[in-house]
This record gives structure tokens, C-alpha cells and sequence, in this order.
């Protein structure tokens, strides 16, 4: 198929409206997934959840694989994948359904800054904790990672996947950084979501924003999943607001509609 | 006493590229009798030494087994029969590139006067040598590069790398070969590769890194092959447009699996045979010695060759194969069955029938397939005895099912299955033989029989394989 069939067609998929048996692909649950994954999928989540689209989670141990772009989480909307949060956004988008839209200009680069800053400095920061911190690669991240293989090859893809983040991390200078140093900068992330959130319901007043559902699937994931030690959890409670926000969105959008 | 020169006994062609050798300019023995000759043929004869000149790194223990049968002997004649078997022996162990045979009388202190002295004068192959080839597979052609290290550690042990790149896959390998001294047949290789493939009827890309051991032996009449491999396997989709279906297959899976073949081969030629059979059984045992896939796979392949009027050939032929998976896991993409094409199916697209999701071919876990030959020589025989000698005609009829099986119906069920809509095709087409290896196809074809989701190559098809239905 040629790109401009290819774009031809996914306008085309893009028009049709929100199937009933739309999917989101995730590791799995129990015994496989990991603090950056589950955080990107909660997100996503979250963020399809505020939209009022309904989609069903899948588990798979090859969800990685199964990825167009080898990142989790992806959606199966149709005959269309798209994976990542971003993507998603703008997919949802031309399917008529967005958060932002109520946004001006300025607000709008506002809400990008922000998700910037959360990608930048807390995927890359629970990235560095799961594979760069030798106590939790050991103990957590390298036996989840490969539970789903057998032996030899549980080995093998575990240390391909963390030289890998290691390669990714030392090429944007987190290399030499320390863990000391990397909950320093998270703990200023926090703060300068803190401030922005402020006494608000939300980043921007009473509607949430995918800003919202992106801040929440972090800072949730951080602080219902047990690591080796519990710093980046505890750094995040000094902040009550943050908590509270993590609640009120557990609660309107989660609660009750899980079950 | 005069000197008996024999070379050889009769000119037997020494056929082979792994050998590396030519042909000798082979001169039948001629013994002049002279008077004042004894005339040793028909008297009992003692070989008492056998020399081998020319030893480089070649250890002699394993030579003993070869040329034992020399001392042996009785009688002049049978002197000369045994030193050519065992020459032959030689140069099947591929680690000389000639080898001459000296029949003398016994010279010195202890010489018995009925006494010879056998002297074989080899020539070893180079320590390393290089090799640069195409090669034609199934559909895809390749330029193949490699080294060989033949008589590594003296023993006949072979040491071969290869790289590979190819119009559709890259792929590396090493192998080392050991036979057993005395008994050529019966031989060890261990392999490790890497192989990346891509198959667009199922839009998949797969990679394969793996490592196995071969023991191969004689059995009665038949060849045996008993094999562990150890898999690791990667698929991923070519396109971003592939069927979910193949990417739910994507991902790492590794197999290891314990399999058996078993092959008896009485034609005279592997490529356009005018004569005898072929029977060949393969069965692969996976899950049981680690790894994630399992299954049973059984495989076979029958051919039958006869010679009729005018120099034609009819070749029937018969596939088969089952896959059952064992465990709740369904069997993956990579271990499945594909037909169709110009290879088996003849007027379907290359591995393209059965079941499918949105265009992609998902491959089946059982299939038959059938096929009907007529080969005759070019009409009015253009080139014959020479260039013309390479290239047939036939007429051909093809049939075949692949298809899934659902476990718990029972036999009855899958053999009713396997019989309904069956895909068939029929034409005719010339075909010419590369070498001994490969064949090269050209036919005009009729499919018949074509289910919705197959691919159809209706009219000319091109084909190039090494093993054809």
C-alpha cells in the first residue's frame, strides 16, 4: 500500500465513529509489566476514560512486540493501531473527542510544556530507577520483564532491554547522573506540578485535560507500585494536593465504573 | 621383476564439488607381460607395506581405517580393486585434493618374494579455503561467501563459515562437521546461525538465532538423522499495514526441539530423475527439552520416478504433514504449514492459500499435496546430447489441502476436511536443470479449485527451487 493510500485510508477510518470493541494492549498485569509501562497505560486509560470512550484492556506478555512503535501501551480501534499517548490523542481527536479543545493558544502550549516536563523528567526518571539502579534492575525489573520466556531467553532479552535504556539514558546525559540526583529533579518535577496544579480540581480549572490523565497515570503508578525502596513514593506525599488530585481522579473515573 | 603401475582400476568419474576434485585422467591398468616378467596376476600375493606420502597434518589413525582392507588381499587384482576402493575412500573423506595409487614390489632385507608394497600418494587440500557462489533457493536468489577450514585438527573434521546476503534475508553461519574415523557415514555436526527471513504472503519478518547438533548414520538401506535444536526466534511485522493477526504473533519465542528424519533415496539423480524413489520421513518433538513452543510435527515426502517410451519420465509425488500442538498454547505462525506455488501448487501465488486474515497467509496445521509429472525431451529434440540435454517439457497435474484442524473431532473429521475444496491445477511448461542442485521452471498453469482468500497466479509462472512437488 503506497503512503497516500495508506493516509487516504486512515482518514477514512478516522470519520467512522467509536467502535464498541476498541482494545488497549498492556503487558501483563500480574507479573510482567513495569513502573514506565504501567504508568504510560494507566495514562492512556485515564485519558480515554475522561474522553467517555469505552475500551477494553487486554493483557499479552508480547504487548511490546505487538506495538507499532515498541512502546506500550496500543490501542486496536477498528482496523487502526496506534500506540502511545500522544498519537492516541491526536487519533481520538479526529474522531471528534478532545480534551483541550475548550483550551486557548496559550493554555494549550501550556498544557504541552507540561506534558513535556512529565515525559522528560518522570518516564525518563522511573526509566533510570527500573534499569539504571542496579538493586531494582536486579530484583524487580529484569525477573518481571522476563517472566513470560523461558531460560535462556529470559536472560538474554533482560540485559538486551536494560543496555538498551542504559544506551538511551547515556545519550541524554542521565548516565553519570546519581539516584540521589534523579529523586532531586523528580521531587522538582513534583513541585512545579504542585504549584501549577494549586487548589484546582484540575491543570486547567474544572475540565480535565489528557494533562491530567498523563499526571495521574505517573504519579498513581508511583505510588501503588512497590519498588526496593519506597523515595519516589514518599516524595510525592509531601505534596497533599498531588495526592488528592491522584484520589479525585481514582474516584470520578475509575471507582465504581471499574466494578 | 618389473614394475606394475596401476593408477586405478577403471575410470570411475569422482563426482562431488565438496570433494574439490577432478577427475584424473584415469588410464585403465595395462599390464605388458614381458618374458622375462613373473606374471603375478592369477598368484597369491602378500602386501606387506603401505606408504602414504604427502601427509601433512592428517593424523594416520584415521587412514588406517580407510586403506586396512589393502592388506587384505590376495591376489594381484584384488591388490588393485581394494587400493582403488580405498583411493575412493580417500578422496571421499574431502581433505585431499589427489590422491595416486603406487602398486610395487617388495623391496629390502625382509622382502618376501610374492611380497608388494602399496604406496598412495596424497596431495591434502589447503588449510583455508574461500568460496564466493550465488545461490538459488525457493524463489529467492543469494550471493554466499565462505571460508572452510577442511581437516582442521587432522581428522577430517570440517570447519565452515558462511555469510549470506540475499535479496530478501542476510543470514551467518558456522558449522563443524566430525565423522567417525573408519566410517564416513556416521558423522556429528553442530551448527550456529542466524538467519533473518522475510515472507511477504504473510507479511512477517522472522529472525532466527540458533544453535544444533546433527548425528547422522546409516541404517540398512536408509540414511538417519537424529537432531536437537535450540531456536531463539524473532517475528515482527514487515508492514505497519500487516493483519492484527500476525501481530499478535510478533514478539521472541524459543524452541527447542528433538527431531528424527529418515530418508531413503534410490534415484539416480536428485534434480529430473529417470528412475527410483524417494521416501522421506521427518518428525520433530518440541517442549519436551525446554523452551516455550510445543508441539508434534510430523512430515513425509514420497516420489516415485519410472522411465517410459521416447526418453519420457512419470514422476508421481506425495506431501504430507500434521502439526498438533501440545498444551494450551496455539502453535505459532513460524512451526505451521504453507502451500501453493510455483514450487508445490503450481497456478497459486507463492504460499498463498488456506487460511488467512485480511491477505495475510497464517499457514495451516495440516496439509496434503499431490503431483502428476510427464517429462518428455524438447520436441524435435533441439541441442541433443548437449545443451538441449538440460531442459525438459512436462505436463503436470497438481493437487493439494492445507488447512486447520480442530483437535477433538476425531480422525474421520480431519480427513474430511483435508478433502473438501481441494485446490488443483494443471498446464504444462519447460523446464531446465542448473547444475545438480536446482531447476528452473517455466509453465503455463490452470488453477483449479480455488477457494475465497487464494492467490492465483492464472497463465505463466515462474518458478526456481530445489525442491519441487
Amino acid at each position: 500500500m503506497s503512503l497516500a493510500t495508506e493516509a487516504f485510508m486512515s482518514q477514512i477510518a478516522a470519520a467512522e465513529p467509536w467502535p464498541e470493541n476498541a482494545t488497549l494492549y498492556q503487558p501483563l498485569r500480574e507479573d510482567q509489566i513495569l513502573l514506565s509501562d504501567c504508568a504510560s497505560s494507566l495514562a492512556v486509560q485515564a485519558f480515554l476514560r475522561m474522553c467517555g470512550l469505552p475500551v477494553q484492556v487486554v493483557c499479552r506478555a508480547n504487548a511490546e512486540y505487538m506495538s507499532p512503535s515498541g512502546k506500550i501501551p496500543f490501542i486496536h480501534v477498528g482496523n487502526q493501531v496506534v500506540s502511545e499517548l500522544g498519537p492516541i490523542v491526536q487519533f481520538t481527536k479526529a474522531k471528534g473527542h478532545s480534551l483541550s479543545a475548550g483550551l486557548d493558544d496559550v493554555q494549550r502550549a501550556e498544557m504541552k510544556a507540561y506534558m513535556e516536563l512529565v515525559n522528560n523528567m518522570l518516564l525518563t526518571a522511573e526509566l533510570y530507577v527500573q534499569w539504571c539502579d542496579d538493586a531494582t534492575a536486579t530484583e524487580i525489573s529484569r525477573p518481571r520483564y522476563s517472566s513470560p520466556y523461558s531460560w535462556p531467553l529470559n536472560n538474554i532479552l533482560a540485559f538486551q532491554k536494560q543496555w538498551e535504556v542504559r544506551r538511551k539514558m547515556n545519550a541524554i546525559g542521565w548516565g553519570g547522573k546519581t539516584l540521589e540526583k534523579v529523586y532531586e529533579d523528580v521531587s522538582q518535577c513534583f513541585q512545579a506540578l504542585s504549584q501549577r496544579l494549586g487548589t484546582q480540581t484540575y491543570f486547567f480549572a474544572k475540565q480535565p485535560t489528557e494533562l491530567d490523565a498523563l499526571v495521574f497515570g505517573h504519579l498513581f503508578t508511583i505510588l501503588t507500585t512497590r519498588l526496593t525502596n519506597n523515595e519516589l513514593a514518599e516524595r510525592i506525599k509531601s505534596y497533599s494536593n498531588l495526592l488528592s488530585f491522584c484520589r479525585r481522579i481514582e474516584q470520578t473515573y475509575f471507582e465504581g465504573k471499574h466494578s | 621383476m618389473g614394475t606394475v603401475h596401476a593408477r586405478s582400476l577403471d575410470p570411475l568419474p569422482m563426482h562431488g564439488p565438496e570433494l574439490g576434485v577432478q577427475a584424473d585422467d584415469i588410464e585403465s591398468a595395462h599390464i605388458e607381460p614381458e618374458p622375462n616378467q613373473e606374471v603375478l596376476e592369477n598368484k597369491d600375493v602378500v602386501v606387506q607395506r603401505v606408504h602414504i606420502d604427502g601427509l601433512g597434518r592428517t593424523k594416520e589413525d584415521l587412514l588406517t581405517y580407510e586403506i586396512a582392507d589393502v592388506f587384505r588381499a590376495k591376489n594381484l587384482i584384488d591388490v588393485m580393486r581394494k587400493s582403488h576402493a580405498a583411493r575412493q575412500k580417500l578422496l571421499r573423506l574431502g581433505i585431499f585434493r589427489k590422491v595416486e595409487v603406487v602398486i610395487d614390489t617388495s623391496r629390502g632385507a625382509d622382502a618376501l618374494p610374492n611380497g608388494l608394497d602399496v604406496t598412495f600418494e596424497v596431495t591434502e587440500l589447503r588449510r583455508l579455503t574461500g568460496s564466493y557462489s550465488t545461490m538459488v533457493g525457493n524463489n529467492e536468489g543469494s550471493m554466499v561467501m565462505g571460508l572452510k577450514l577442511p581437516n582442521v585438527f587432522g581428522r577430517a573434521e570440517k570447519l565452515t563459515c558462511q555469510f549470506s546476503y540475499g535479496t530478501k534475508e542476510t543470514s551467518y553461519g558456522v558449522s563443524f562437521f566430525k565423522p567417525q574415523p573408519g566410517n564416513f557415514e556416521r558423522n556429528l555436526t553442530f551448527n550456529a546461525y542466524k538467519v533473518t527471513g522475510q515472507f511477504p504472503w504473510s507479511s512477517l519478518r522472522e529472525t532466527d538465532r540458533g544453535i544444533s547438533a546433527e548425528l547422522s548414520f546409516p541404517l540398512w538401506k536408509t540414511s538417519q538423522t537424529l537432531k536437537w535444536e535450540g531456536v531463539w526466534r524473532e517475528l515482527g511485522c514487515l508492514a505497519r499495514t500487516a493483519s492484527f493477526a500476525i501481530r499478535e504473533e510478533s514478539g521472541h519465542s524459543l524452541k527447542s526441539s528433538l527431531s528424527h528424519s529418515m530418508s531413503i533415496d534410490t534415484r539416480n539423480s536428485s534434480i529430473l530423475p529417470r528412475k527410483g524413489g524417494l521416501l522421506k520421513i521427518h518428525q520433530e518433538l518440541a517442549g519436551y527439552t525446554g523452551g516455550d513452543a510445543s508441539f508434534l510435527k510430523e512430515d513425509f515426502e514420497i516420489q516415485l520416478n519410472k522411465s517410459l517410451f521416447w526418453d519420457s519420465v512419470l514422476s508421481a509425488s506425495l506431501w504430507g504433514g500434521l502439526l498438533l500442538p501440545i498444551g494450551e498454547r496455539a502453535t505459532s505462525i513460524a512451526d505451521r504449514f504453507y502451500l501453493g506455488g510455483p514450487t508445490s501448487i503450481r497456478g497459486f501465488s507463492m504460499y498463498s492459500m488456506g487460511p488467512q486474515s485480511e491477505g495475510d497467509y497464517l499457514g495451516g496445521e495440516a496439509y496434503w499435496a499431490g503431483g502428476l509429472h510427464l517429462y518428455t525431451p524438447l520436441p524435435f529434440r533441439p541441442g541433443k546430447g548437449g545443451f538441449g540435454d538440460l531442459f525438459r517439457t512436462h505436463f503436470f497435474l497438481n493437487a493439494g489441502n492445507l488447512c486447520n484442524l480442530n483437535y477433538g473431532e476425531g480422525p474421520q473429521a480431519h480427513l474430511k476436511k483435508l478433502a473438501e475444496c481441494i485446490r488443483w491445477s494443471y498446464g504444462l511448461g519447460v523446464l531446465l536443470r542448473l547444475g545438480n542442485i536446482a531447476r528452473l521452471e517455466l509453465n503455463y498453469c490452470i488453477p483449479m479449485g480455488v477457494q475465497s482468500g487464494d492467490r492465483i497466479c492464472d497463465g505463466v509462472q515462474f518458478g526456481a527451487g530445489i525442491r519441487f512437488l
